[in-house]
């Protein structure tokens, strides 16, 4: 038997968690691409993370200048969505749990970009762990 | 194509009426797809209605749960929707979905749970967890 599940409801906005338990950014948006010549439907072919996804979900001229404007600052030479293939995911739960460390996947690195501008501001602490 | 791109567009009727808006995508997941190409998570349809308040707590989606007064407020009044088909789509441009057919003969979303498989289910698929 196969799983129904709901795009919006289910997936969007999880938290992406990497196999060692290290977050991994969120569920921007998701790849979907049309197998071709035939009328079967689309499949999802990967979970698109990061500023610059976001910036496609919103709809209003405000939204995207300041998604824009969060992938300059976290993500600068990114400005294509980060891409996790499908066969990268574990599961799917409250979590969406990755069967590879984030340092493997490009959808790392605004994430670690994020922790290096939080941990340099005076007074952070452990903020940035 | 992105998930974003269906999610808030307008859907239109053979006759040019609207239907209402696109509130959700409802996926199937099947094993890995042929050619060892990864899990295979394939669109269904789409979730479509002109309520929204209703269907962003999840509810009109076959199977309603939750507290009674809850289903009561938000299930019947808000939300009509209906399921579209992905074999209904005419066309899809400029955030607006034409469909053949009209609104009245969509059905009621089936509620989520198991389907039979299209594919071959092996080994190796990932899982969802409830």
């Amino acid at each position: 038997m196969a799983q129904r599940l709901d795009a919006a409801l289910e997936l969007l906005d999880r938290q992406l968690v990497d196999k060692d338990g290290q977050l991994a950014g969120k569920v921007d948006d998701l790849e979907l691409t049309d197998p071709g010549d035939n009328p079967d439907p689309p499949d999802v072919t990967a979970i698109l993370t990061g500023p610059a996804a976001l910036a496609g979900r919103l709809h209003t001229p405000v939204g995207r200048w300041l998604a824009k404007a969060a992938a300059r600052l976290l993500a600068p030479g990114h400005q294509q969505p980060s891409r996790v293939p499908l066969d990268q995911v574990e599961a799917v739960g409250a979590s969406i749990q990755l069967k590879v460390a984030a340092g493997q996947l490009d959808a790392g690195a605004g994430e670690a970009r994020a922790r290096r501008l939080i941990g340099g501001i005076p007074g952070a602490g452990d903020a940035a762990q | 194509m992105r998930l974003s791109e269906l999610l808030g567009a307008e859907v239109v009727d053979e006759h040019g009426h609207t239907v209402g808006k696109v509130h959700d995508v409802r996926l199937v997941q099947e094993g890995p797809r042929p050619g060892g190409a990864g899990p295979g998570l394939r669109v269904e349809g789409l979730l479509v209605g002109r309520r929204a308040l209703g269907a962003r707590f999840g509810f009109g989606r076959g199977a309603d749960r939750g507290p009674w007064l809850l289903k009561a407020l938000l299930g019947s009044a808000g939300h009509d929707g209906r399921y579209l088909p992905w074999g209904r789509i005419r066309s899809i441009q400029a955030r607006q979905i034409r469909i053949t057919g009209t609104a009245g003969d969509l059905p009621r979303p089936e509620p989520l749970g198991e389907v039979p498989l299209h594919r071959e289910q092996t080994e190796g698929s990932w899982r969802v967890r409830r």
